[in-house]
């Protein structure tokens, strides 16, 4: 005969509990993590860019990339002179807490803010903590208003969503308003931006948003 | 795709609350908000269970449903299915669970 065992555990309570140490570390170090989710080709390392560039001379950042091949993003954002570590998953759709932490140990000790840019999939790194701070979902006016409808669980858990490729606008046939509407229904109260990050539009309000989010979180450290 | 990690981690963890017992049947609980589809769970464990101590479990996956209620009503939801409307006044649903991915029980065999 067969016993039962009564367990109720989370399936990834590694992952938790590495991520929990990782966020604990950053912490310590004082800096403060955003963790970037996309679909591929929305233009997060792009966002990145422009964003690491207006922060220059306001906070110390650095960047963790994850892709499942190549360090090109990661010497996109080195030309910027800012420090980054690449991580490369070789096929895993998605970056988890242990490798996170690897990558932490690599950077240096002195970061305000902490970019991770996860693997390009709006599914998998959803069901993965990381230890960041904020979570921020990238979506593109070329992928269509309704991504907020097909990945909800990635919309739901962000902290704010960014509409980025609003340049596109004339072009797409993209509502920006029922986009808006879309992620408020998946995500009622969720915070949205409006970018282009190849013409800075919407650029400022989202910078103001990461450093009153990073004032906030020291603060509440204290 | 990554409902093979997360199998992987489900059957280590089997085998540790298992210790020498042969596992029949592993039980997990999935959410609607979980991002995980049951299907390539049930998939995935067919495969990657071969040389564990799960080599000839049965994988049990129990839809957790949503609670919830209503910004506009207040009427309080409960869900099968997911969905975004309160049936009632189309007002938005808020939601207090649906991320569950848990490993809730075992059955073990002995000798």
């Amino acid at each position: 005969m067969g016993e039962l065992i009564t367990i109720e555990q989370k399936i990834l309570s590694k992952n938790a509990d590495i991520a929990a140490d990782n966020q604990r570390e950053l912490d310590r170090r004082g800096v403060f993590a955003v963790g970037l989710l996309s679909a591929p080709g929305s233009g997060k390392t792009a966002l990145l860019e422009r964003t690491l560039a207006a922060l220059a001379g306001r906070a110390r950042a650095g960047v963790i990339e994850g892709d499942v091949q190549t360090d090109r993003d990661a010497r996109r954002i080195a030309a910027l002179d800012v420090p980054v570590v690449q991580i490369v998953t070789n096929g895993t759709c998605h970056l988890e807490a242990r490798m996170v932490q690897e990558a932490l140990s690599r950077l240096p000790g002195d970061l305000d803010l902490l970019f991770i840019e996860n693997v390009g999939n709006l599914v998998c790194p959803g069901s993965y903590a990381l230890g960041e701070h904020r979570r921020v979902v990238v979506t593109s006016t070329p992928e269509g208003e309704d991504k907020p409808l097909k990945y909800p669980a990635v919309f739901r858990s962000a902290d704010a969503i960014v509409i980025n490729k609003i340049d596109l606008l004339p072009h797409v046939p993209y509502d920006i308003e029922q986009a808006r509407a879309f992620a408020l229904q998946v995500h009622p109260g969720v915070l949205v931006f409006e970018t282009s990050a190849l013409t800075g539009a919407g650029l400022p309000a989202w910078i103001d948003w990461l450093l009153a989010e990073r004032r906030g979180s020291a603060d509440a450290r204290q | 795709m990554h409902e093979a990690s997360i199998v992987r981690e489900l059957l280590e963890t089997a085998g540790a609350r298992a210790g020498s017992a042969r596992v029949r049947q592993v039980r997990v609980a999935v959410g609607q908000l979980s991002g995980v589809s049951p299907d390539a769970l049930t998939f995935y464990f067919e495969i990657l269970r071969g040389d564990t101590v799960g080599a000839q479990a049965e994988l049990e996956v129990d839809l957790v449903p949503l609670h919830g209620r209503c910004l506009a009503c207040g009427r309080p939801a409960t869900l099968q299915e997911l969905a975004w409307s309160c049936a009632e006044c189309a007002g938005a649903l808020v939601f207090d669970n649906g991320t569950e991915l848990n490993l809730t029980s075992l059955v073990v065999e002995h000798g």
